[in-house]
């Protein structure tokens, strides 16, 4: 695809639209030329037809007795000179003419309009009609009564020329005033697009290890840029903002996979250490793989966060079918049941009402296994922990609160975040790795829905989760 | 050698006590939390401990200025999930005498606890001598004289006890306590046995006398 250049677009209207305006120009000032001249030309005519008709006299002898004096002729219409005239009568016959008079020649006038343009041998000429001049010599004994015609003509090829010239002269102008106008605009224009080339010099400056636009003030205080410095300043923040999200996770998913590595690393080494019995090299091979389920456990949970928080950012579309949000607690409270026997904590599900929901059950009850399990840990023995479900303004409620030693203000802000531990004791023993909240918001995100906990130190934490119900 | 592993990975923590009884005969003693580890580290003597950064209840960073405050010197190996150059740089200033990163080698972790011990003892060549005895510590073989002495596990725990410290005396408390971690049972005359086998074997193959007997007092090994 060819490039487009705003500024040789910007260039070419400039010109063009200048071009059009010094030709109309130039045509309507050729055009009043033209007229002037031509007036001026046809007064010189009348003026040179009433000269000639100057020139008739009455005569006594003669019969007719109109005779056209030529020795009085003017300068301007001696032999070797190119005007033509013919003077008539009232009744028409022919009382002068010039010597070179054409026989065929017939000039008719246009209607309404004393004048004809012809042509004769190659050269235009243009006549005047006058009708109707009387005879200025005049006897006192004649009565009034015969009048001339008398037709002029002279040739046009001076006329022309002046307009040529003139409509030359005006075209020059105008085609000087234009390349000024072209070398000036195109020099506005570098100069007003500068700042753009300056603002796309910082845009070529950001890169991961900067991410600070500078754009130059020039860029800066230009209006036409200001959305397109805010749009790139806005992104970048964006940018910046996942970027470091994900190298903070990828360092954290690193820093988290070296402890189980270490540990599979090392059952393996020690087994080699030396010769062993058949059944201790079995023995060595199974805890190996108790801690490569450790190793998968952890890889699954962190892959379920990256695809949770892909869900949640909405770059993938599921199509899902309408579920009970209560029977995915169930299932999730019933999967735990070993573990709070275990530690002697007593679940109670509280349910309240129908609450449809269009969602993916195992992600729901990945969501409450993951509060309630918390929830079993953070618990003394002989504990317990409420699941509470409620429909509220077309959301579904569901609350999970422990009695447990509760959590404190700093602890509370840092629940939610990746790989967070928190009294690490607790979580280790049982093998957590951090992730279970994280996951639990990601997914409670991806499908509208809010997720946050409050806790009272002594008394006890709860889990508030609300999501959008199918109305 | 006693040594005391504080790391909160159990099957870690496992893993390299396993290593280190087997290969080097070392007692090894274990804490999984910070605070257990440095009540630990305060009321037995160790001969260096291996200490993990993360820890629940009191972080290791904590634990190892908490022990340097002390004023003990026992060398600490510290193992850390990081390895930027800062946090190595801390932790050494801070007075770890060594650190090695997860996921590390078992055999690198042992040769460095070794090395550790030498040199919390004023030794650092990996085979001790004393006179015509040369003891190598990495593959735990005696010799007299070029001449190679087969040893008990314990005998030669006890040898090489005894050898990192040649001239000094030793009582027979803390030849106990160094030898022996929480999980083994304690006589004071198991001691007397294993010293007994040692001249039997050691002295009996030269002409001098290395172990001497301080009555009251202890053991000294001199040449």
């Amino acid at each position: 695809m060819p490039r487009t250049s705003i500024q040789r677009r910007l260039i070419a209207a400039v010109v063009i639209s200048q071009l059009l305006l010094a030709v109309a120009l130039a045509s309507v000032a050729v055009y009043f030329t033209w007229r002037q001249l031509r007036e001026a030309f046809d007064s010189q005519l009348r003026g040179r037809a009433m000269t000639i008709a100057a020139l008739v006299r009455y005569s006594e002898e003669e019969h007719p007795r109109l005779i056209f004096e030529d020795d009085m002729v003017p300068p301007s219409l001696e032999k070797d000179h190119t005007d033509l005239y013919e003077v008539r009568g009232s009744d028409g016959h022919l009382i002068a003419r010039s010597p070179d008079w054409p026989a065929d020649l017939k000039p008719t006038p246009r209607k309404n309009h004393p004048h004809a343009n012809f042509d004769l041998a190659g050269v235009d000429y243009r006549a005047v009609f006058l009708e109707k001049l009387p005879v200025l010599d005049r006897e006192p004994d004649i009565p009034p009564g015969d009048v001339l015609n008398v037709i002029y003509a002279a040739p046009t090829e001076e006329m022309t020329r002046a307009v040529i010239f003139a409509g030359a002269g005006i075209a020059v102008g105008s085609m000087i005033l234009l390349a000024i106008t072209a070398v000036l605009s195109v020099w506005a224009l570098r100069r007003s697009l500068q700042p753009l080339a300056e603002l796309a010099g910082s845009a070529s400056a950001i890169s991961t290890a900067n991410w600070e636009l500078n754009p130059s003030d020039a860029a800066r205080e230009t209006m036409e840029l200001a959305p397109l410095t805010q749009a790139m300043t806005t992104m970048l923040s964006g940018l910046h903002r996942a970027f470091d999200q994900q190298r903070e996770f990828l360092a954290n998913a690193a820093h988290e996979l070296k402890t189980p590595v270490a540990i599979l690393k090392s059952t393996l080494q020690s087994l080699l250490q030396r010769p062993r019995e058949t059944e201790e090299y079995r023995a060595g091979l199974e805890q190996a793989l108790e801690d490569m389920a450790r190793l998968e456990k952890l890889l699954h949970s962190m892959l379920r966060l990256a695809r949770a928080e892909q869900w949640a950012a909405g770059s993938v579309r599921r199509d899902l079918e309408v579920i009970e949000v209560a029977s995915t607690c169930q299932s999730a409270i019933d999967r735990l049941a070993p573990i709070a026997r275990e530690r002697n904590v007593s679940i109670e599900l509280n349910k309240d009402g129908a609450m449809p929901i269009r969602a993916d059950a195992e992600d729901l009850e990945l969501v409450w296994a993951n509060l309630v399990e918390n929830a079993i840990r953070f618990t003394p023995e002989g504990g317990r922990v409420q699941v509470r479900l409620h429909a509220n303004n077309g959301n579904g409620i569901v609350e999970v609160e422990d009695n447990g030693p509760g959590m404190s203000h700093d602890e509370l802000a840092h629940i939610f975040e990746r790989f967070h531990r928190g009294d690490s004791s607790r979580a280790r023993e049982t093998g957590g790795y951090g992730l279970g909240l994280a996951i639990s918001k990601a997914l409670v995100e991806a499908y509208g829905g809010t997720i946050k906990a409050d806790s009272t130190p002594g008394q006890g934490t709860r889990m508030n989760v609300s999501l959008p119900l199918r109305t | 050698m006693r040594v005391l592993i504080v790391e909160d990975e159990r099957r870690l923590a496992e893993n390299v006590a396993r290593a280190l009884r087997e290969s080097a005969g070392y007692a090894i003693d274990m804490a999984f939390d910070g605070e257990e580890g440095l009540f630990m580290a305060g009321s037995n003597p160790y001969d260096m401990i291996i200490l993990d950064l993360m820890l629940p209840k009191l972080d290791g960073q904590t634990v190892l200025h908490k022990i340097r405050l002390s004023g003990s010197g026992v060398p600490v190996l510290v193992l850390t999930a990081r390895d930027e150059k800062e946090s190595v740089v801390k932790l050494l200033n801070a007075g770890a005498d060594d650190y090695i990163a997860k996921p590390f080698d078992l055999g690198e972790l042992m040769a460095r606890v070794k090395a550790l011990i030498r040199r919390g003892k004023g030794q650092s060549a990996a085979v001790l001598k004393v006179g015509d005895l040369e003891i190598s510590t990495s593959d735990l073989t005696v010799r007299r004289k070029g001449k190679p002495v087969n040893l008990t596990a314990m005998e030669y725990r006890v040898l090489e006890y005894l050898a990192h410290r040649p001239g000094a005396v030793v009582s027979k408390t803390e030849l106990l306590e160094h030898l022996y971690d929480f999980n083994w049972e304690r006589f004071s005359n198991v001691i007397e046995v294993y010293i007994s086998g040692l001249r039997r074997k050691l002295d009996d193959a030269g002409d001098s006398k290395l172990i001497h007997t301080l009555r009251g007092q202890g053991y000294m090994l001199r040449a």
